[in-house]
């Protein structure tokens, strides 16, 4: 015990928010009597601090106590100690620095103060939450004329809201906007200044731990328990059956569970600034693209994907060429669609085949860092006998319908070559199962499978479907961002599960036979005290005084 | 054929076994609390969970897949959900808490909102879309429809909270008149407050109601945080288990779809309730409000989209299944 007696007044200086902190005291101070207590604290501190100096001296610098008291609030403890003026008791760093630095280092805690401000970042969610909101509401992506039209300014809605509205602050394109972008970087920016000076400390903190020693201090706890006639290590082995890390030393015992559950939240901001990275990262750097190619032909990836920000790079395997097998459907009995298949073979610059495999909705193609999903399909073409004549190819047209349901349509001349008004036979098909044919007239003759190789006669002309051509809807990708996006969601995934955790703290103290029991939780609060009562009960009761003397000078 | 009037027999038995259980607990509450009731009131609901179990289990059998693709199917989950949350804390602990108030009638309202008849055309559906057919559906599905089960109860435990703080204001609003029974069964909370209140009253000072009270608010503002976190587990690992199976199915991990997009805004909503909860300033009644927007919310999320029949999500919608 070297320390002079100003550096002990100094440390209890720094101690006393942080103790005052960590053991939560004003908690159950009951705000009608404070002078009387307020002293009495003040000396326990005294001697508490008396007693942890020259330990703690040697584990941690000062300069990092500091560094705990000074941070911003904390957001789950101590919110009292904001009004007391924790900020002006703690010294400034002490470092000499040159007037400039000193500016920058102010003016960048003063933003980090601002920033990890939690009614700041709450108001950020809730704005993202109703920009988001507004962007299901307006429709995305659609010409000018349509908005004008749908908000005319004229009859606003809400009495202002016109198209201007709409278009001046982008909310035609609401997700990829200026304002949605800037609040979600905004919203970044919270996550990480928070992250850095509260939630960090706050895990400083909490990993600090100290045996309570007076019984006064173990009572002021959330969970406060008094077992008569027992012992302080049957508690610590019941508690450590219960998965509780305890420490015991002499008649003092400490004990946590769940400490994970104090770190997870930074490991969810972490996640949080991972996927938005991923998503930038995803947002600047891909290439994406869709094609409709009908069965047996074959396209070139680099022809088909478009960048999509200043990042993209194309790679090697934009050479690839794309060679559409086969295209077919599946279908239920009851004549609905069941699947999409379409039998895709790559190849590369030489002309060598290097991958073959059929694709399917939720089933897609990955080759050197490029997606091949099935995404759509249609007609291309109907392949048929005339008079036993051909086989014809019958290029096939989409037929405009409101509604998600296709129809393709076909026509085939019949006689009078060059005369105004052409004659022939309609074929319409609503899938690759079925064709309905209509005369020349328009009037329905009759419905034709595919390969039924059943002819049809038409005012005198044999008709036969030999086939029906489909063509498949393919989307391609390359989105370098995914691999950053999935890590992020595999730590979000964990560290939220982890979070549920609840870090329960417990103290105790041998009193002479009694075993003064204190402890509390951060979130499980209501269970908390039953699941006390339940290892409680299993504590021992020691019955023979005799039985008890040894076992306190043992841990004496 | 044997398998729809196997789930027409375990719809029934389930439906009105759960309004027994319900007419008991209204009697209970205004009469008095018998013990012996109270145990036969969980017996019924241990029958009505097995017996939503055994019509979720034949649809999956029948179908040959799992029965959550569309809305009849997953409303029957989420009532399986709330009897799923009914029934884990009195199986942990034998002792009555708060939770059972909220969840018994939000299962029945559930399951009778599905059985009832403005959704009979749907049951029959049985078939797959090309793109719901993945291993994820199980994993996305199951896990939404439980956070959104979980999420509901605890909005609704904070709902009650909120109402019980502003009692005196709410009791003017209704005419000064003691009792706002017969409101709806969500109010169960509050009759059985009053009905405790009135008690207290009449045998002690009023501080000792006052500690009642507090007491109450205390363990309903605590069980709602326990539960929305639980469910926020689950609505977090459901959308990212969404956007993991959007990138398989649709070729992106977010397409802002409005349901998904609906989804993160629950899920914002619910972010900024945990972070309320936090700072001890803002605690109870203000982290009880984010969770009753959280409700109204997850109502939008759930069938507004579904509603409007628009998006990539549109499977479950109404006008798809009716054509």
């Amino acid at each position: 015990m070297k320390i002079s007696s100003s550096i002990l007044t100094k440390s209890i200086n720094f101690h006393r928010p942080n103790t005052l902190k960590f053991h939560n005291f004003h908690h159950f101070n009951q705000p009608h009597i404070p002078n009387l207590r307020n002293e009495k604290k003040i000396m326990f501190f005294r001697v508490c601090c008396k007693i942890k100096v020259p330990q703690d001296n040697s584990k941690k610098p000062i300069s990092q106590k500091i560094v705990i008291s000074e941070g911003a609030p904390s957001l789950k403890e101590g919110e009292k100690e904001k009004e007391s003026g924790r900020r002006e008791v703690s010294p400034p760093p002490k470092k000499p620095t040159s007037a400039v630095n000193r500016l920058l280092k102010r003016t960048s805690q003063k933003v980090l103060g601002v920033l990890s401000n939690l009614p700041l970042a709450i108001g950020e969610m809730f704005a993202i939450a109703g920009l988001m909101a507004i962007g299901t509401l307006i429709d995305q992506g659609e010409s000018p004329d349509f908005y004008a039209q749908r908000y005319p300014e004229d009859h606003p809605v809400f009495g202002f809201f016109t198209w201007k509205w709409v278009l001046t602050l982008g909310f035609d394109h609401m997700f990829s906007s200026p304002i949605f972008l800037g609040t979600l970087a905004l919203l970044a920016a919270s996550l990480m200044a928070c992250t850095y000076t509260t939630q960090i400390p706050l895990v400083k903190v909490a990993r600090r731990w100290n045996f309570l020693k007076s019984p006064e201090a173990v009572y002021k706890q959330e969970f406060s328990e008094k077992l008569p006639r027992a012992s302080v290590q049957d508690l610590g082995v019941v508690l450590m059956g219960a998965g509780y890390e305890v420490f015991l030393k002499g008649p003092y015992l400490y004990a946590f569970k769940g400490l994970a559950g104090r770190f997870a939240p930074i490991g969810v901001h972490l996640a949080m600034i991972l996927i938005m990275a991923g998503a930038t990262l995803s947002a600047t750097g891909s290439f994406r693209g869709s094609v409709n190619v009908p069965q047996g032909l074959n396209f070139v990836v680099g022809d088909v994907l478009n960048p999509s920000g200043f990042l993209s790079n194309p790679t090697e395997a934009f050479n690839t060429e794309v060679h559409v097998n086969r295209f077919s459907m599946e279908y239920f009995e009851s004549g609905e669609v069941s699947q999409f298949r379409t039998d895709l073979s790559l190849y590369d610059l030489n002309g060598k085949e290097v991958l073959r495999k059929t694709i399917s909705v939720n089933d897609p193609l990955r080759y050197g860092g490029i997606t091949i999903y099935q995404t759509d399909w249609g007609l291309s073409a109907l392949q048929i006998l005339k008079d036993d004549e051909g086989p014809f190819n019958l290029a096939v047209a989409r037929l405009k319908l409101n509604g998600d349901k296709k129809l393709y349509g076909s026509f085939l001349p019949v006689g009078n070559d060059g005369s105004q008004n052409v004659k022939g036979i309609s074929m319409l098909a609503r899938d690759l199962q079925s064709i309905v044919l209509y005369d020349l007239e328009g009037k329905f003759v009759g419905v034709r499978r595919p390969n039924s190789k059943l002819p049809i006669d038409i005012d005198g002309i044999k008709i036969e479907i030999l086939d029906a051509i489909g063509s498949t809807g393919l989307e391609l990708k390359t989105d370098p961002g995914v691999p950053v996006v999935y890590a992020g969601f595999g730590a979000l995934m964990l560290t939220t599960c982890i979070s549920y955790l609840s870090h329960a703290q417990i103290w105790a103290l041998q009193d002479g036979t009694t075993v003064v029991i204190g402890g509390k939780t951060n979130r499980a609060k209501g269970e908390f005290p039953d699941e006390m009562n339940y290892l409680l009960d299993r504590v021992p009761e020691l019955v023979d005084k005799t039985q008890n003397k040894p076992s306190e000078s043992m841990s004496v | 054929m044997i398998f729809s009037t196997l789930e027409h027999i375990l719809t029934h038995i389930s439906f009105s076994t759960v309004s027994v259980v319900i007419t008991l607990h209204l009697i209970t509450l205004l009469v008095n609390e018998i013990v012996g009731l109270y145990n036969s009131l969980e017996k019924g609901m241990l029958v009505t969970f097995f017996c939503i179990t055994g019509l979720l289990v034949t649809r999956w059998v029948y179908w040959k897949h799992f029965p959550l693709s569309d809305l009849y199917e997953s409303l029957i989950f989420l009532s399986w959900s709330f009897y799923l949350i009914h029934m884990i804390p009195s199986f942990l602990k034998k002792e009555k808490n708060s939770l059972n108030v909220i969840t018994a009638p939000s299962a029945i309202f559930t399951q009778g909102f599905a059985t009832s008849g403005l959704l009979t055309e749907m049951h029959q559906s049985g078939i797959l879309v090309p793109a719901l057919q993945s291993q994820w559906l199980m994993m996305h599905v199951s896990m939404m429809v439980l956070g959104y089960a979980a999420l509901l109860g605890g909005s609704l435990l904070s709902v009650t909270l909120l109402i019980i703080i502003f009692q005196k204001d709410l009791i003017q609003v209704f005419d000064k008149r003691k009792h706002l029974l017969n409101e709806s069964f969500f109010f169960g909370e509050i009759q059985y407050i009053n009905e405790k209140s009135n008690i207290v009253q009449n045998a002690s000072p009023s501080y000792v109601r006052n500690y009642y009270r507090s007491q109450l608010i205390e363990q309903l503002d605590h069980w709602s945080y326990r539960v929305i976190s639980l469910g926020f587990i689950f609505l977090t690992i459901g959308i990212l288990s969404g956007a993991v199976w959007a990138n398989e199915a649709w070729g992106s991990y977010w397409n802002w779809d409005p349901k998904e997009t609906w989804a993160f805004i629950t899920w914002t909503i619910f972010a900024i309730y945990l972070h309320i909860r936090t700072n001890k300033n803002l605690r109870g009644a203000n982290s009880a409000i984010v969770a009753f927007i959280g409700f109204l919310i997850i109502w939008i999320c759930y069938f507004g989209v579904n509603l409007l029949g628009i998006g990539l999500h549109s499977y479950g919608s109404f006008t798809l299944t009716l054509n």
